[in-house]
Formats: structure tokens, C-alpha cells, sequence
């Protein structure tokens, strides 16, 4: 987990976006209660070193490009337990958020610079490049696009040693629940990579719970 | 023998009203009698009680029978009755003017009827009088209905608007703002040129604006026709006028404007966009907040129409700082309950939709305020804390940072839900439906507290109450481990949970079914929970799924088949048998409709059952495919490589798998 002192800020919000049913449609396997497993490589020049990560969705809400959970990170060497800490997310959309970040000490550079290690963002480019992406018809297209943002540690002190900055910018297959992330903090190792696959809790198949606010 | 001040008063009274009700009695001693009796009520509260205990109002409204006997006798023009009349006609609107008991001694006694007819007498002092005793009468909410639709009635009512006396002009805007209730009432009166009537009073005096911009309200209210017709009148003159008014230096007036407004921008969207005026209204309901009177009791529920459901309009409030006025308002108090059950309200509007405005709250310490207003005297203010609190709980963040577990909130809202009245109890489970989420797969502090009453009130005969308890259940279960799992069955009982399936009302049978497909997700070893001993419960879910068309129980039906089928062998086989039954013929071509629904929710919940019925390496799964092929359902997943649904087609390579398999084994 990288550096800084942890800051929240609610996610901006983009004027004068498209309209209409062009945003990324809801997707089973990126919903409440799933829970995806993988690592995160924290390598610097000095060594590598990659962390196991447990990833769950606690909150997702389709109509305001908004999602939410927790990341648990386990064998970190300053930290005696696990370190989980909450994250709210961006869904690139084209209504509420674009592939521009527009924060967290981002450019525009440095979102295409990132975006493109995706491989799935390529055919996307072309138009991202010229305004974010606002115009982009996503209703049918098999990945989902988001920013994690992680706000507060859940089961640790800020005086862990560890600090939470940066943020990731993330892919979802749609198809197979798989997720890959960038980790972006000026002040850590560029490109520290994300890497999630679905889980099942070792059962034959897949399950799927469910709560309703109301 | 000397007696106390208060019997002696009585005495008088009943001796008062003695003189009053006898006929040896001359009209000139009840002329002074009547005097006497107004005098003593007038702005005061304790003698009118005191007169109505003692049956006053008959009295006075028999006196008012003889006025209106003399009259239809022919009797007009005896000076003598006319001033009987009009102390007779005081005393009753004095009697009904903001006390509930004497509007309802007033109506009981009959006297509205006879003060409309004495509103058309000669006498402009007895028409004055009569005319603001029925204001006050129709102010009340108890007021009697008056019918538009019938002619006669409607002329009458025009001739009231279009009277020169202001009082009996009031009269008829206030008629309508209390009996306007349906459509076809505002579209008679809009025939009838009432709006144009109205419209032409909100130049008069203050109270014929007054009581013409309540009455606009009420006929305009969801009605885009007749808010056209207003907005055309003088050319948009009478919109814009409005608009001036929310700027007006009486306070009563600047409400009314802004509500009049609101009731527009609500029924016509495309209406009043100014920012500039969605601000100034912001601004002004958050200024009339600070009247003492019933303007700051009414201001902060003319906000909460204003903002309800609408974000545009939650986040200019926002920028405006409403919740932080609000909660400093909460602060400064106490109030009265009315104001105080508007404030809750008002925060709970804001905090409805915008996760920053929630934030905000949370920040200003809302909680606190919710916490002693969950005790509170008055229901109505126990269910807006509620309702509050129900609203700021939708904010995921705060859940999981376990903001809702403090047992300063939790005790109360526990103890709300066996409050004596039935909408604090539905409030303060919408709230407990989204407390009892926790995310951290620790135990619930509802588990030691609530889960008995929720269990008890998913057995309660209102189905309101019923639905929300085991919604609460249902989000109880969210991914808890599987102590709280048996914990909450043994609580509830399979029994009880089976009946709940077959619930005559469907959203309960959705909630139900949600329990249970979250009882068996999580850990393998939670499939379990399903299976009681004479696998009725299991059953009842089977047949749930063959026999309902509401599409939100066929979903969690699926769900929970589909959750059980990603279990062990034997598991698998018990859903596969609950969707595809032998004994009944027509189960294949129900699951086929679920894969061909028209909501891409249950066709993708179908997709899932099938990928984990057929999941690779699970002994018996060429079995089941041979019997989905035989069922015609391999042949109806082949098409669905098009499905217009991106999480149904992009299980192409899961639906691959299944279809593989089926060639693998129908090569064999």
C-alpha cells in the first residue's frame, strides 16, 4: 500500500456529458457481495514484492456511476494482521465520469498513459483522446472501466506505518469477473499492477447474494 | 357560603347560556347576553373550552335558525335580529377559529349550513360576520366538503369570488383550497373561469392574495393544463407577480408564493429552470424557518416538497447550506413537535439521493439529534427521526465504517419497533432494513437485540409491517457467517419461513425468497440451511418458481436454485429436480420462458443455474445435461449468443463450457 497521508474527497462530478443509454450495463459478477482474489506486485528498483489482495463489493449504484468496498491486503511486512481499507470507485460511464480523472493528481497524460496498458482500451482510444471519451456508446461493450479510490483504514491505525494514496485505474471483463488495475501515486513505483480473479468460496459454481437498501 | 373564583365563573356561564336558550328571554337581553359571551371568548382559549363544555354552540346555532327562519319569512330588516346575527356569527367563528373541539362542536351543531344562507342577506355587516366565521371554519381541515361539481353549488361559489366584500371573496378561495381534491374538480372549476378569478385577486388585499395563492396551489396541483392556464394569464404576467411575491414583506405571503411555485415546477418540469429562482426559493423557505409562528412551522415541509426526489434541486440546497441551517436550527431548539417533525422531514429529503449531503450530516453530528428525537412524545416526530435516519443509513461508507452500530441509536430503534403506533413501527424498520447490513462478517448488534422482535413482526397481520420486518431479515443475512445463519433460522423457524414463501402478499414472497438465496450463499457448507427435514421448504421454492408471474419472486426464486445448485453433487441434483420436476409436464417450457423472460434480470439468473448445474468436473453433470437437452434448453442457449442482454451474452465462454459438454456427451 503506498504512501501518503489518506485525504477524502467525494467523487466530481462531469458537466455537459451525453445523455442517454450509452453507459456500461449492469454485470453479475461485478455486483454486492462478490468477492474477487489476486495480487497486487508492489515491486520497487530495491526488490520485488507482490501482496495477495481480497477485493469485495459492498456497494454498487448504476445511476451515479458509483461503487464501493473493501481491499484487503495480506502478508504486508510492517503490518501484524491483514490491512483492509475501504475504497469508493468511479465508473467510467460517459454520464457521470469520463476516462479523463480530473483529480488525485492525475493528468490527461497520465490517464492515457495508463488506460492504454489495458488491452481492452485500445479500440477506445481514438475518441478518448480528443474529449475523455464523452461520447463513447459503453452499453455494449464487455469491460467496464473504473477508478478506485481507497478513502480510510478499516481495521488498523493511521499509525501503522502504512499510509494510503493514489488511486487505481481499473479494468473489469464482464465475461469472466476478472479485474486488472495500475496503481497511480506520483510519490510510489509507477504501474504497480492489480491483478483479481472472481471467487467462488470453493464452491462447484457461482453464488450470488443480495441486499436492498431501502 | 363563599365559592371559588372558577365555579362562580362557571355558574355564570351556564346561567348565560340558560338566558340564551329561553324564549321568555327578550332579544334585547340576547343581544347583551351574546356580546357578553363573544367578549369573554374572544383570545381566549380556557373560556371557549369552558362554553363548549357547557353545550354554548347549539345554543348559538339555534339563535342563528331563528335569524334564518326570520328571513325566509320574510323577516328582513328587523335591526334587532340583524345584530343578533352578527354576534351569533362572531361567536361561532371565534368558537372555530384554530380549536379543533370547537370546529368540530361547530359543524356537529350544524351551523354551516345555516351561515351560507345568511351570507346572502341584505345586510352587509351580517354577510362580513357570517363570511369570516365560515373562513375560519374552512381553514380547518375538518371543514366540510363542498361539492363543485354540482351546478348550483358552482354558482354559488363564483358568486363568492366574485363578491366585492374581501372577506367573502376569501371565503370562496378558501372553500376551494379545502374540497379540491380530485381532477375533475380542478378541470369544473378551471371551466367555470375560477382561475382567471384567482389570479385577478392576487392584486387585491393581502389576505384575498393570501387566500387566492393557497387556493391556485390546490387547483394547479398535478395538473399541466391548468397550470398552462395560468401561466398564459395576462401573458405570463401572473407567473412573473408570483415571482415577486416570494420577495414579499409578509411572511405568510412570501410561504404561499414560494409553494404556489413549487406546485408548478413540480407538474410542469419544463417550467421555472432559473437557477436564480430555484435559489431564491432555497433561500427564502430557509429564511421563513426563522419565523416563530405557524410560517416556521410550515416552511420546512413546503422545502421538502420542493426538494423531494430531485437532485438538481438537493444539490443547490446543498450549495445553499441547508443542512447545516437545519441541524443548527435542531440545535438552537426545543420546538414544537410540528416544526420539529418538518425539520427531520426537510434533512431527510436532503439527504435522500447525494451521498455528499449525507456526508454533511454525519459531519454535523445529525445522529445525535436523531437520537433524541427517537424518544420523543409525538409519533409523528418519532417517524421522521426515523425516516431521517432511514435516508442517511443508504450511505454504504458510513455502514461500513459501522456508524450505525452504536448502541445509542440501535437501542432505541430497536425498542421503536414495538411502538404503539404502526407508522413509527414501518419507519423505524425502513431504517433497520439498511442498520442491519454489515459488511464485516462479524455479528450484527441487531443479532442480540432486534432479531426476536423482527422475527415476530414478519407474523404481523399488516402487511406493511410484515413486508419490512422480513426485509430487514433478508438484509440481516447479508453475507453473515453461519452461526448468525442458524441463529436467525432457529428464531424464525423453517416453518414459518415456508409459509412466508407462500405469503398471500408477492413483495413478501420476494423478500423471503432473498432470505433464503442469501442463507445459502457464502461458505459451501451454508447450501445446508435449505434443507429441511421433510424438504418442504425446498419444495415450496420449487413450486414459488412454477407458479408465480411476478417477475421480482421468479428472480430470487432463481437465485436461490441457482445458489444451491453451486453446491456439492447432492445439492445439484436437489435443483435440478425443484427446476425441472418430473412430475409435471410443463416445467421444461417454463424454464425455457425464464431463459426467453423480457427482463434480462431473470434470463441472466437462469444462465447462472444452468452454468452451475452443468459446472465443470461436478460428477453428475453430463447427467443433467442430457436431461437439459432433452428439455430443449441446450438448443434455446445457443441463441442466446445474441442476447441483447452485455451479462447475459458475456457469458459466452461459461455457456460454452455448458455447451461443450452436451456435444461431449451427446458424442458418447
Amino acid at each position: 500500500m503506498p504512501v501518503r497521508v489518506v485525504e477524502t474527497s467525494s467523487p466530481s462530478q462531469v458537466s455537459g456529458t451525453t445523455p442517454g443509454n450509452n453507459t456500461p450495463p449492469p454485470c453479475t459478477l461485478l455486483s454486492v457481495g462478490q468477492g474477487f482474489s489476486g495480487t497486487q506486485n508492489v515491486s520497487s528498483l530495491q526488490k520485488d514484492e507482490a501482496w495477495r489482495v481480497n477485493v469485495q463489493i459492498q456497494g454498487i449504484d448504476h445511476d451515479h456511476g458509483y461503487l464501493c468496498g473493501t481491499m484487503e491486503a495480506l502478508n504486508v511486512p510492517m503490518a501484524d494482521t491483514p490491512v483492509v481499507t475501504f475504497w469508493e470507485g468511479e465508473i467510467v460511464d460517459t454520464k457521470n465520469y469520463t476516462f479523463f480523472t480530473g483529480k488525485w493528481g492525475a493528468t490527461t497524460e497520465d490517464d492515457i498513459k495508463h488506460w492504454t496498458k489495458f488491452q481492452s482500451f485500445s479500440p477506445l482510444l481514438s475518441k478518448v483522446e480528443v474529449d475523455g471519451g464523452k461520447t463513447l456508446d459503453l452499453s455494449n461493450y464487455p469491460f467496464i472501466f473504473m477508478r478506485w479510490k481507497e478513502q480510510y483504514f478499516v481495521n488498523v491505525g493511521t499509525d501503522c506505518g502504512l499510509t494510503i494514496a493514489g488511486f487505481y485505474y481499473v479494468c473489469f471483463s464482464c465475461s469472466d469477473g476478472s479485474i486488472n488495475g495500475f496503481y497511480y501515486d506520483p510519490n510510489s513505483s509507477p504501474f504497480q499492477k492489480l491483478e483479481l480473479k472472481s471467487t467462488n468460496d470453493g464452491r462447484s459454481g457461482f453464488s450470488f447474494s443480495t441486499y436492498e437498501l431501502q | 357560603m363563599p365559592s371559588s373564583a372558577s365555579s362562580s365563573r362557571q355558574n355564570h356561564a351556564e346561567q348565560l347560556i340558560a338566558r340564551l336558550n329561553s324564549v321568555e328571554t327578550p332579544p334585547e337581553s340576547k343581544l347583551q347576553d351574546l356580546r357578553n359571551m363573544k367578549n369573554q371568548i374572544i383570545g381566549s382559549r380556557t373560556k371557549k373550552l369552558d362554553y363548549l363544555s357547557l353545550g354554548a354552540v347549539p345554543c348559538i346555532v339555534s339563535i342563528l335558525s331563528i335569524v334564518v327562519a326570520s328571513m325566509h319569512s320574510g323577516g328582513g330588516g328587523d335591526e334587532l335580529l340583524e345584530l343578533i346575527a352578527i354576534q351569533a356569527a362572531a361567536i361561532i367563528g371565534s368558537f372555530a377559529c384554530r380549536l379543533e373541539s370547537g370546529v368540530e362542536a361547530v359543524l356537529e351543531a350544524g351551523a354551516c349550513a345555516f351561515l351560507m344562507i345568511l351570507i346572502t342577506h341584505q345586510n352587509e355587516k351580517v354577510v362580513d360576520a357570517v363570511a369570516r366565521s365560515l373562513k375560519w371554519i374552512y381553514q380547518s381541515k375538518l371543514a366540510p366538503k363542498f361539492y363543485f361539481l354540482e351546478e348550483k353549488n358552482m354558482e354559488f361559489l363564483l358568486s363568492l369570488l366574485n363578491s366585492k366584500n374581501e372577506n367573502v371573496s376569501c371565503l370562496g378561495a378558501n372553500i376551494i383550497t379545502r374540497s379540491c381534491q380530485t381532477r375533475m374538480e380542478q378541470q369544473a372549476l378551471s371551466g367555470a373561469g375560477v382561475i382567471t378569478k384567482l389570479a385577478s385577486l392576487l392584486d387585491g388585499s393581502l389576505s384575498q392574495r393570501e387566500a387566492s395563492l393557497e387556493s391556485l396551489s390546490v387547483v394547479m396541483k398535478k395538473n399541466p393544463e391548468i397550470i398552462t392556464k395560468f401561466l398564459g394569464y395576462q401573458n405570463g404576467g401572473a407567473v412573473n407577480f408570483l415571482t415577486e411575491l416570494i420577495k414579499d414583506k409578509h411572511p405568510r405571503t412570501r410561504l404561499l408564493a414560494c409553494a404556489c411555485l413549487i406546485v408548478i415546477r413540480n407538474s410542469c418540469t419544463t417550467y421555472l429552470q432559473d437557477s436564480r429562482i430555484k435559489t431564491g426559493l432555497v433561500q427564502t423557505l430557509l429564511e421563513l424557518l426563522e419565523d416563530p409562528d405557524q410560517v416556521g412551522d410550515d416552511a420546512p415541509f413546503v422545502l421538502s416538497s420542493l426538494i423531494a426526489d430531485k437532485e438538481d434541486l438537493q444539490m443547490i440546497a446543498f450549495e445553499c447550506q441547508v443542512i447545516e441551517k437545519l441541524c443548527n436550527y435542531l440545535e438552537a431548539g426545543p420546538f414544537q413537535a410540528k416544526r420539529l417533525q418538518g425539520i427531520f422531514l426537510a434533512l431527510a429529503d436532503m439527504c435522500s439521493e447525494l451521498e455528499c449531503c449525507r456526508d454533511r450530516a454525519f459531519s454535523l453530528e445529525a445522529l445525535i439529534y436523531i437520537k433524541d428525537a427517537l424518544k420523543h412524545d409525538s409519533a409523528d416526530v418519532r417517524t421522521a427521526a426515523c425516516i431521517f435516519l432511514r435516508n442517511l443509513s443508504r450511505s454504504v461508507k458510513n455502514m461500513s465504517a459501522g456508524h450505525f452500530t452504536n448502541a445509542n441509536i440501535t437501542s432505541p430503534m430497536v425498542q421503536l419497533l414495538c411502538d404503539s403506533c404502526p407508522s413509527v413501527q414501518i419507519a423505524a424498520l425502513g431504517a433497520i432494513c439498511n442498520m442491519v447490513i454489515d459488511f464485516t462478517a462479524r455479528e450484527s448488534i441487531f443479532m442480540q437485540g432486534g432479531l426476536k422482535q423482527l422475527v415476530q413482526l414478519s407474523k404481523s397481520m399488516v402487511s406493511a409491517i410484515r413486508v419490512n420486518a422480513i426485509w430487514a431479515l433478508r438484509n440481516l443475512a447479508f453475507l453473515v457467517n453461519n452461526r448468525c445463519k442458524e441463529e436467525i433460522l432457529l428464531e424464525l423457524t423453517m416453518p414459518t419461513l415456508t409459509s412466508l414463501i407462500c405469503d398471500p402478499e408477492t413483495s413478501v414472497q420476494e423478500q423471503a425468497l432473498a432470505l433464503v438465496r442469501n442463507l445459502v450463499d457464502g461458505p459451501s457448507d451454508s447450501v445446508k440451511y435449505v434443507f429441511d427435514e421433510a424438504g418442504l421448504l425446498l419444495d415450496a421454492i420449487g413450486k414459488k418458481l412454477h407458479s408465480t408471474v411476478k417477475i421480482e419472486v421468479l428472480i430470487q426464486g432463481m437465485y436461490v436454485l441457482s445458489n444451491i445448485a453451486s453446491g456439492n453433487e447432492i445439492e445439484k441434483e436437489a435443483a435440478m429436480n425443484q427446476l425441472f420436476p418430473q412430475c409435471w409436464n410443463n416445467t421444461q417450457t417454463s424454464f425455457i420462458k425464464f431463459l426467453q423472460s423480457t427482463d434480462s434480470r431473470l434470463r441472466i439468473a437462469a444462465v447462472w443455474a444452468l452454468v452451475n448445474l452443468t459446472f465443470p468436473n461436478s460428477p453428475g453433470a453430463c447427467r443433467r445435461v442430457i436431461k437439459l437437452l432433452n428439455a430443449g434448453i441446450i438448443s434455446q442457449l445457443k441463441t442466446m449468443v445474441n442476447d441483447p442482454c452485455l451479462d447475459v451474452k458475456t457469458k459466452n465462454d461459461k455457456r460454452e463450457m455448458c455447451l461443450n459438454l452436451s456435444t461431449q456427451t451427446t458424442t458418447k
